[in-house]
């Protein structure tokens, strides 16, 4: 009897547990490292589409430091107004009605930040842009793309990647094709025999290659072609 | 691992040094510290606080035995009869010795902290849970544990003081390990900018925090496989060699004068900081 009582108990507390549970799931979703965070509400409705988009304006343009530091930078509002005060057709639009009231004011716009990664990251801008755009000439928008989203198709920007630490390990786990055309070092030491050997027509060791991007050891896969995995140790992202 | 699997691949687990199979290259970071040139000024010690973030804890927690110095100066008194002022104490600036096989590498049950290829021990500290096995394990006892949020703490950092933290660099929270890492974000900075420009690292171009402060250059840090860079030199006139326990100098018959040295080299922890022994008798 009293283990039939005691069963029941147990039984009642499970299903108050769960039905509370799923209660609260319903209240607050879980967030996770692939959630895509919440729609962050700027100053000023900034038209992504209608500058790099209709415009055609290259991401640097405005995020110049991207190409030279770590991080990408948001253009001071010198850069909106240099452009803006010289097009008079958009001049009464509510969005530049604002932006000139900040100018006015001199005062900075307190843009939010979108792409938050924890203090404990590391993403280096410059590395990225340097070797995806300026060694491998890949169109800009795709390359800002891969991490950033389909920019050109939003006003304020959201994060549509998860920025999680899996997510960038899947690249960089990924067997990425190694090329002299890549770009190589020019220094002595690197261009030194590799054990691979010179691989590629031009003389260049294509293992080294990937070495000098820290890359992990180069192989040649069932196609013939030289690939290696991105660079993964820990301390190049987390100190 | 199983029994067999250890009985059969033993070979392959008895590892006797771990840079034979996976060699540095193109960079070795390793240190040398002159402590005849030395006066125990703890500049370097000030320094490594300014650039590492370090909290400074108080005299409380200090007596507590929770200073956070990375690098701390060792005072070492000689056993004559002469009283304290003339005494004259010895000093010996220590930090994390950046070990080839790193004692706290291998207990580390989340492996927080591991070895990088180019020679560090590096230490992950959004990996680390706190477990202190490390800091036991650690023969040169540089390993700091974070008893309190400091960055939350009174008096660690009063409000204005929060602007001259370093921002390259992880604010660390309570229950994480940390250490010395050969000042990793000037290290990392100077690699990226180099890569840029397609070549290596020249010597001279990343100077850690206290070598940079150092009055009288005793402590000298750059890339052991670069054959120009100063400490390379160093450990060559010293014939100090990384990869074993036992110097071939020291085997020699009657020793060697030469004054190179690594501290607690027989445990084979193979440290990537030489010291060169004092010449001259007292630091005062």
């Amino acid at each position: 009897m009293h283990r039939f009582i005691r069963f029941s108990i147990l039984l009642m507390g499970l299903f108050v547990a769960s039905s509370s549970y799923s209660a609260e799931a319903q209240l607050a979703p879980l967030t996770t490292a692939d959630d895509l965070g919440p729609a962050i509400e700027q100053p000023i409705e900034f038209p992504h589409f209608r500058h790099a988009k209709d415009m055609q304006i290259n991401c640097m343009y405005c995020h110049t430091y991207a190409r030279r530091s770590s991080v990408a930078g948001i253009p001071p509002i010198q850069k909106c107004i240099g452009c803006h005060q010289s097009i008079e057709s958009v001049r009464e639009s509510p969005r530049i009605k604002k932006l000139f009231e900040y100018w006015e004011a001199n005062k900075a716009i307190p843009w939010k930040k979108v792409h938050d990664l924890p203090d404990f990251v590391r993403f280096n801008h410059e590395r990225h842009i340097k070797r995806f755009v300026f060694q491998q000439n890949r169109p800009v928008q795709e390359v800002c793309g891969a991490c950033h989203g389909d920019v050109k198709e939003m006003t304020v920007a959201r994060r549509q990647k998860p920025l999680s630490m899996g997510w960038c390990i899947s690249c960089h786990e990924k067997d990425h094709v190694v090329t002299a055309a890549d770009g190589m070092p020019v220094d002595d030491q690197a261009n030194k025999a590799s054990p691979m050997g010179p691989l590629s027509t031009t003389g260049v060791a294509v293992g080294d290659q990937a070495y000098w991007y820290s890359m992990k050891k180069p192989a040649v896969n069932a196609a013939g072609v030289v690939v290696a995995k991105g660079p993964n140790d820990c301390s190049s992202c987390h100190y | 691992m199983s029994v067999s699997n250890l009985l059969e691949n033993w070979s392959e687990f008895r590892h006797k040094h771990p840079v034979e199979d996976v060699p540095h290259d193109p960079y070795k970071w390793a240190m040398s510290i002159d402590l005849d040139a030395c006066t125990g000024c703890n500049a370097c010690s000030v320094a490594c606080y300014a650039e590492n973030n370090l909290p400074v804890v108080g005299k409380e927690k200090y007596a507590h035995g929770q200073a956070m110095h990375w690098m701390r100066i060792e005072r070492y008194w000689p056993e004559d009869d002469r009283e304290f002022p003339d005494q004259g104490a010895q000093f010996l600036p220590m930090m994390c010795q950046q070990c080839e096989a790193a004692p706290c590498e291998t207990v580390c049950p989340v492996g927080a902290t591991n070895h990088t290829p180019d020679g560090l021990n590096s230490q992950v500290y959004n990996r680390c849970i706190g477990s202190r096995y490390c800091s036991a394990n650690c023969p040169f006892k540089v390993r700091y544990f974070n008893w309190y949020d400091y960055p939350t703490t009174e008096n660690v950092w009063p409000a204005e003081m929060t602007q001259q933290l370093n921002p390259d660099i992880t604010l660390r929270g309570k229950g994480v390990m940390e250490k010395c890492t050969f000042c990793i974000q000037r290290i990392r900075v100077g690699q990226r900018s180099v890569k840029n420009e397609g070549r290596v690292l020249r010597d001279g171009e990343v100077q850690t925090a206290c070598q940079q402060v150092c009055p009288t250059n005793a402590i000298t840090f750059g890339n052991l496989i670069d054959t120009e860079s100063k400490v390379h030199q160093q450990w060559k006139a010293q014939r100090v060699e990384l990869a074993v326990d036992e110097q071939t100098k020291d085997k020699e018959e009657g020793g060697s004068d030469l004054r190179g040295y690594r501290i607690l080299e027989e445990l084979r922890p193979y440290p990537s900081v030489m010291y060169m022994e004092r010449v001259r008798e007292s630091a005062i």
